[in-house]
C-alpha cells in the first residue's frame, strides 16, 4: 500500500483504515493489525500536531508493505526534523495521572515495533518500522 | 468503527461506564464529554466501573483520557476500577504501566467480589 497524505488529523485516520483494511486483506493476525495501527496513529499524529509549527501544508508518504515475516512500514514526511529515536522515553512507574504523560505516544510506538530506524535527508524525515507477526502477542518491553 | 459510550448508575455510589470501539486521537473527545456528564452523578467517594469487555483498541490519546478521569475521581476521593481489559487494551496498560494491577479486574464476579469487601471494611 503507498499513499501520501496531506498533514491533516481527519487524513491519517483515513489512513489508518486504509492501512487496517490491506493487512487484514493480507490475512496479518489480530494483534500484528492492531500493533501497526498504533505505530501508526502515533507516529503520524505526531508529526501532523508538532511537525508542521507554521502552519504550512505538508505531505506525508506511507508505504506499507507485506511480507509472510514481516510487515515493514515506511513513514517520509517534509516536517521540522524529528528523530522519534532521540527522545528519552517517559519515567513510566507510579500513577499515570500523577505524572507528565507528554512521550507516552512515541513511547509505545517503540516498545510495539521490533525494529525502528530513522534518518533525515534532503526530502525530509524518513522512519522504517517492522513488525515481525510471530511476536505481536507480547510487548517487547 | 468509532466509539460507543454507554453508562447505568444503579445507585449513586457507584456508576458503570461500557466502552465500545477505539479510544483515539480521533474518539476521545467524545469520551471526555460523556464523561463530564457522567462524573458528577458519581457521588464523592463513590466508584466508577469502566467496562471495557468491548473496547477494542487503545491509543495514547485514549490513555490521557483514562488518566485524567482517575485524576478527577482520585480528588473526589473516588475510584476508577477497570474492568476486562481486552489484548490490545491489555498490552498497551502492561507498556506504559498505566493503570494500578490492583485495579484492573478480569471478570464481573472478580469485580464484585472486590467491592464487597471494601464495603465490609467501611461497614465493620
Amino acid at each position: 500500500m503507498r499513499l501520501c497524505i496531506p498533514n491533516r488529523l481527519e487524513d491519517v485516520f483515513l489512513a489508518l483504515d486504509r492501512a487496517e483494511l490491506t493487512l487484514d486483506r493480507a490475512a496479518v493476525d489480530n494483534a500484528c493489525r492492531a500493533d501497526v495501527r498504533l505505530v501508526l496513529e502515533e507516529l503520524l499524529v505526531n508529526t501532523v500536531r508538532h511537525g508542521y509549527p507554521d502552519g504550512r501544508e505538508g505531505k506525508i508518504d506511507i508505504h506499507l508493505e507485506i511480507r509472510a515475516d514481516i510487515v515493514r512500514l515506511e513513514l517520509r514526511d517534509d516536517a521540522e526534523a524529528f528523530d522519534p529515536l532521540l527522545h528519552d522515553p517517559p519515567d513510566l512507574p507510579g500513577d499515570i495521572a500523577d505524572r507528565e504523560i507528554g512521550g507516552l505516544g512515541l513511547h509505545l510506538a517503540r516498545s510495539i515495533a521490533s525494529d525502528f530506524e530513522y534518518a533525515r535527508d534532503a526530502h525530509g524525515n524518513r522512519v522504517v518500522i517492522r513488525f515481525d507477526p510471530s511476536l505481536s502477542d507480547e510487548p517487547s518491553s | 468503527m468509532t466509539l460507543i459510550v454507554r453508562s447505568e448508575s444503579p445507585i449513586p455510589a457507584r456508576t458503570t461506564v461500557w466502552l465500545e470501539g477505539r479510544l483515539d486521537a480521533e474518539t476521545f473527545g467524545d469520551l471526555d464529554a460523556a464523561l463530564r456528564d457522567i462524573t458528577p452523578l458519581v457521588d464523592n467517594g463513590g466508584t466508577l466501573v469502566m467496562d471495557l469487555s468491548g473496547l477494542e483498541y487503545i491509543s495514547s490519546a485514549g490513555l490521557r483520557s483514562l488518566a485524567q478521569l482517575r485524576k478527577q475521581m482520585h480528588d473526589r476521593d473516588g475510584r476508577t476500577l477497570l474492568l476486562n481489559p481486552q489484548p490490545q487494551v491489555k498490552k498497551v496498560f502492561d507498556i506504559v504501566k498505566a493503570v494500578p494491577i490492583a485495579e484492573v479486574f478480569a471478570s464481573v464476579a472478580e469485580l464484585d467480589q472486590y467491592l464487597d469487601h471494601m464495603q465490609r471494611q467501611i461497614t465493620g
